[in-house]
């Protein structure tokens, strides 16, 4: 289906150049190259120690991510397709941008878990990405392997969620030996929020006779949580088991073919369905610019008298059209309330943040709560930063659709207001109709949130960094032995009230840096937005204008010719005629 | 006179200047508690073990066990003349409820809705539930909130209501150690009242970390050495003792029959054994027997019994349930639990009271002045007031010191060779010996102008212990 689609691409291409329009051409080359790339990428989350790393390994049947007893996996790995086998580290340079590090293959381990070089004091890569021929991921598909989340509320778990924009799916791993806990349900609440794939599969069914009914009290818990998500339960090790023993029984016991089609059918076909969609609006949009014109030009050869009046109203659209751009005032309009909106929102979530901070403060003394505290702030400032990106997503998203929408009523009112064509173009007048509602629909199958997803906010792992408070030596240590148990209890009063308002002032800087550094990044992102949404238009406004011109100046030239070569130039309009209408 | 006999004398003499009822209850109840054993909470998230640790520990099947979440009521296990279940009531009161044993545990029908009642206490005849009181708590983290908001009630110690418990012993399932998140979840500070000095952690369910296999109580060794070290999970149970709590119950437990249904698996051809025990589906569904002995004793649990026949290790079931017990640490538990607990049992449950005594004493009043006099007094306040700050990290110096430091305060466990580092069976001439050599060097700390001055408070109450020990020797 694909390649046909993409043979009619081509089609169209070739009749765009013949048309003299590269920028239709374009167009088409980059529909093309969306739908060839066509990777699909699906994460896979969940607490540690559930199996992640192994899952990998048996739907891909490989041995590539490391599993062990006891060591966990820090690192994201990307699993891509790739002909010949090779590792590549994204390193952050000092700058802030990655830096592609290739490594032998066989080191990879020693870099994606716990005890790695960073544990020496190497940087610690971004993310490794791997690269292996096989079947599944030839298909189109990419698996991440995330690192495990200690406590699915931690900041950490807040930043896996924050990578989850822009992924076609989500496996939710969590093993056979106990049934979703609280913080698990909770985590795929979120995780739904931001994927529209969820699968939640249970492991190490191998291990556990009572699985059954782990996956029937799973499966009522989420339904109990109103969370559509589809239970699988799997056995890595009785798959990998399969492979080496080449059982086909033992793979299907496994529970992984089941997985396998649920991977193919619901997120590989199904993202494919939508890249194709959106070519396929492409194709219709560039068809239709070319069709304006030979119909045009035909009209003009079958009644070279009406050419006058055609080229009059082609004019006249051409002159209107110019004029047509109240969807730039949406755009600038939507971008200035998107702005202050998503600021507002964000400083909302700190200030929030800020308060329930100095509560915490004032209830307890920073000398013993410190670490917690500070994994608390860390947690709850990437909550806010995820959940600020995720507003922005969605505004940007409504945003697009409006821009779009205002500008299908403006090119349609366009069209209805020329004269209807004379009674032989009857046929050409109904065709010509509303070529420019399909061609908007395909760009917001294409702008999806993945185009502006910024990684800013692991900045907050680096800001984290900085935030320590001077810990007071302890005093009065066997305090009724040495001073009247009063005394040390006042002067232990004030070091508490010095370490709080220490405490209060170490806050207040680093919600100051989060609102810096996650305030920039979504400032910038929203200018990616508009800067996107404004050249996608204002390039489709320009293509609708030149394919008016161009159909007003064939009409001329085509009017202008001696009969004989007219009649040979509708022939060939025909022949193009047919070819546009198969395509479109 | 020792410590307790002062704070029970305290408290009478609180009792008898008392007229308000509520006051009066509170206090004889903390009067009570005194003379009573030591209360040992077991706490940690949903589906820890805790159930099935508690039964390893009592070595009986007492607490209902199962695949899904199972205990929603806070659970007293207290040595009694028969097998007796009350109800405590959330409004006061008491009642005695119907229970069913068959099958082993104690089954309990409530008569009314869980949140109405406050605990259930089940009394047993148990020589192993004598010294202290075993209280099974609901899972943290249970998706029924109520469960979980129920057991963070019970083990909170608020300011209107001191600690139910003495000391607590925290379940971890296999965790992330450089997470310090995880403690977040889990909560050290104020929860339970753990403090370093009467917390012991468990990683449970030791026999499924990676995957079952049979050297997982190695792995598990590992983890549990792993998180022994880490600073920031020391502030919590300074200890962490790897327990595989189904080996622990079964071993306790095992019966001939389940003998004989493993004796015959081990005595098939090796492939069929291979085969039988590749799932734990493929071994319950293989013959009668299989899924009740799978049950009880897990899937690491039967691969190690077959290999453990079939090695000729183990001849008869009481081999093979003294094997069980040994590979499930759950002796090991019970010595940390005999030298944390037990040992300082009289200090536990002393502090318990006068925190009790606490809430309801003017401050300044005579009763409070000797209320101060007795923790400051008592050597063993100071020895437990010292080891909190030490393992909370909050004492300067080198890790060899403070670790000595540790053992001599009695933190291994007060007695006598434990404190000096000697083994069982130490004779009181070497134990005098390692004891003078203690005492002479930190006595040259304690006065030593260049040390620290907390330093050199602790090094003062170390020779207090040391002299202690010799007084004993003598």
């Amino acid at each position: 289906m694909a390649t046909d689609l993409l043979a009619e691409l081509a089609g169209a291409r070739r009749l765009a150049v013949a048309h003299d329009r590269p920028d239709l051409a374009e167009r088409l080359d980059r529909a093309s190259a969306q739908l060839r790339r066509g990777d699909v990428t699906v994460a896979v989350v969940g607490e540690f120690k559930q199996g992640k790393s192994t899952l990998i390994n048996a739907l891909l049947r490989t041995d590539v991510c490391p599993v062990d007893p006891d060591v966990v996996t820090a690192v994201t790995t990307v699993l891509r397709y790739g002909k010949e086998p090779a590792v590549t580290l994204r390193v952050p340079a000092g700058d802030g941008s990655l830096e592609a590090v290739a490594v032998p293959f066989d080191e990879l381990h020693r870099h994606v878990t716990e005890a790695g070089p960073a544990a020496e004091g190497a940087r610690r890569p971004h993310s490794v990405e791997v690269r292996l021929d096989r079947r599944l991921l030839g298909a189109g598909l990419s698996f991440v392997d995330t690192p495990g989340v200690g406590g699915l509320d931690s900041a950490h778990g807040n930043l896996t969620l924050g990578a989850l924009t822009g992924v076609a799916a989500a496996l939710f791993v969590t093993d056979a030996s106990q049934e979703l806990t609280a913080p698990e349900v909770e985590f795929l609440r979120r995780v739904l929020e931001r994927c529209p794939a969820v699968f939640c599969v249970v492991t190490k069914t191998d291990l556990y006779e009572q699985w059954r009914r782990i996956v029937e009290l799973d499966a009522g818990h989420l339904a109990a949580a109103g969370l559509d998500v589809p239970v699988v339960a799997v056995s890595s090790f009785l798959r990998l088991r399969a492979q080496a023993r080449d059982s086909t029984e033992l793979n299907t016991e496994s529970g992984y073919p089941a997985l396998v089609e649920l991977l193919r059918r619901d997120v590989l076909e199904a993202a494919r369905a939508g890249t194709r969609t959106a070519a396929r609006a492409e194709l219709g949009f560039v068809v239709a610019q070319l069709r304006e014109r030979v119909v045009a030009e035909q009209a003009a050869a079958g009644s070279p008298a009406a050419a006058a009046t055609l080229v009059q109203r082609y004019e006249e659209k051409q002159r209107r059209a110019r004029t047509l751009n109240s969807w730039q005032t949406v755009l600038g309009d939507g971008i200035q309330d998107l702005t202050a909106d998503i600021d507002h929102d964000l400083r909302e979530r700190l200030r929030a943040l800020l308060r329930s901070g100095e509560e915490l403060l004032n209830e307890s003394d920073p000398r013993d709560t410190w670490e917690e505290f500070q994994a608390w702030v860390a947690r709850e400032a990437s909550a806010a930063a995820v959940d600020n990106l995720m507003l922005l997503v969605n505004r940007a998203e409504q945003l697009a659709a409006e821009v779009a929408a205002r500008f299908d009523l403006e090119h349609e009112s366009l069209e209805l207001d020329l004269p209807s064509p004379e009674p032989g173009l009857g046929k050409v007048g109904r065709l010509d109709v509303d070529f420019h509602r399909s061609g908007m629909q395909q760009f917001l199958g294409a702008f999806t949130a993945a185009r502006i997803t910024y990684g800013g906010f692991y900045m907050l792992g680096a800001v984290g960094a900085l935030f320590n408070v001077f810990i007071a030596a302890p005093i009065g240590l066997i305090a009724g032995l040495t001073l009247g148990r009063r005394l040390v209890k006042q002067e232990r009063e004030r070091q508490i009230q010095q370490r709080r308002q220490q405490a209060r002032a170490e806050l207040r800087r680093y919600v100051d840096d989060v609102s810096f550094h996650v305030g920039r990044d979504s400032r910038e992102a929203v200018r990616r937005t508009q800067r996107l949404l404004r050249d996608e238009f204002t390039a489709r406004a320009a293509a609708v204008e030149r394919s008016t011109a161009a159909a007003a100046s064939a009409v001329r030239e085509t009017a202008a010719l001696p009969d004989e070569q007219r009649r040979a130039r509708a022939r060939r309009l025909a022949a193009q005629r047919a070819e546009l209408d198969r395509l479109a | 006179m020792s410590l307790l006999p002062q704070v029970r004398a305290l408290l009478d003499r609180v009792l008898a200047a008392t007229a308000d009822p509520a006051v009066r209850d509170a206090l004889t109840d903390a009067r009570r508690r005194l003379d009573e054993p030591l209360r040992v909470a077991l706490a940690g998230k949903v589906k820890a073990g805790k159930s099935t640790l508690l039964n390893a520990l009592v070595g009986e099947s007492l607490a209902p066990t199962d695949a899904g979440e199972c205990t929603r009521v806070v659970t007293w296990y207290a040595d009694g003349p028969a097998y007796a279940v009350t109800a405590h009531l959330a409004g006061g009161g008491t009642r005695s409820l119907p229970f069913d044993r068959t099958g082993g545990a104690v089954r309990i029908t409530l008569d009314r809705p869980a949140e109405q009642v406050d605990h259930l206490e089940v009394r047993v005849p148990s020589a192993r539930l004598r010294r202290h009181t075993l209280i099974d708590t609901p899972g943290i983290a249970s998706l029924s909130t109520e469960v979980s908001l129920r057991t963070t009630a019970f083990l909170d110690a608020d300011a209107d209501r001191p600690a139910q418990t003495d000391a607590v012993i925290y379940l971890l399932r296999h965790l992330h150690a450089g997470d310090v998140r995880f403690l977040e979840s889990f909560h050290g500070d104020d929860l339970a009242s753990g403090t370093p000095v009467n917390t012991v952690g468990v990683l449970s369910r030791a026999d499924e970390i990676g995957g079952a296999r049979l050297d997982a109580m190695d792995a598990a060794a590992r983890v549990a050495a792993r998180y022994a070290a880490d600073d920031r999970l020391r502030r919590l149970c300074p200890v962490v003792v790897p327990v595989a709590g189904l080996l622990g119950a079964a071993g306790a437990t095992l019966r001939e029959d389940e003998y004989g249904t493993l004796a015959a698996v081990a005595a098939q051809p090796m492939a069929d054994v291979v085969e039988l025990l590749l799932t734990a589906d493929r071994f319950a569904g293989s013959g009668p027997g299989r899924r009740e002995v799978l049950g009880r004793l897990g899937l690491f649990g039967v691969r190690l019994a077959v290999r453990l026949i079939r090695e000729r290790q183990v001849h008869d079931s009481a081999d093979l349930a003294a094997a069980l017990t040994a590979h499930s640490g759950i002796d090991r538990l019970r010595e940390v639990f005999a030298a944390q607990f037990v040992g300082r049992s009289e200090v536990l449950k002393a502090r318990s009271a006068l925190a009790v005594l606490d809430e309801f004493l003017e401050p300044g009043s005579p009763p409070a002045a000797e209320a101060e006099r007795i923790r400051a007094s008592a050597h063993e306040f100071v020895e437990l007031r010292l080891l909190h700050l030490l393992r909370s990290g909050r004492l300067p110096g080198p890790p060899d010191q403070l670790a000595e430091m540790d053992r001599l305060l009695g933190g291994a466990g007060g007695a006598a060779y434990l404190r000096l580092g000697l083994s069982a069976g130490a004779a009181p001439e070497q134990i005098a010996a390692a004891a003078r050599e203690a005492l002479a060097r930190w006595q040259r700390l304690a006065e030593h102008p260049f040390s620290a001055r907390e330093l050199r408070t602790a090094a003062r109450a170390v020779t207090r212990s040391c002299e202690g020990l010799l007084a004993a020797t003598a």
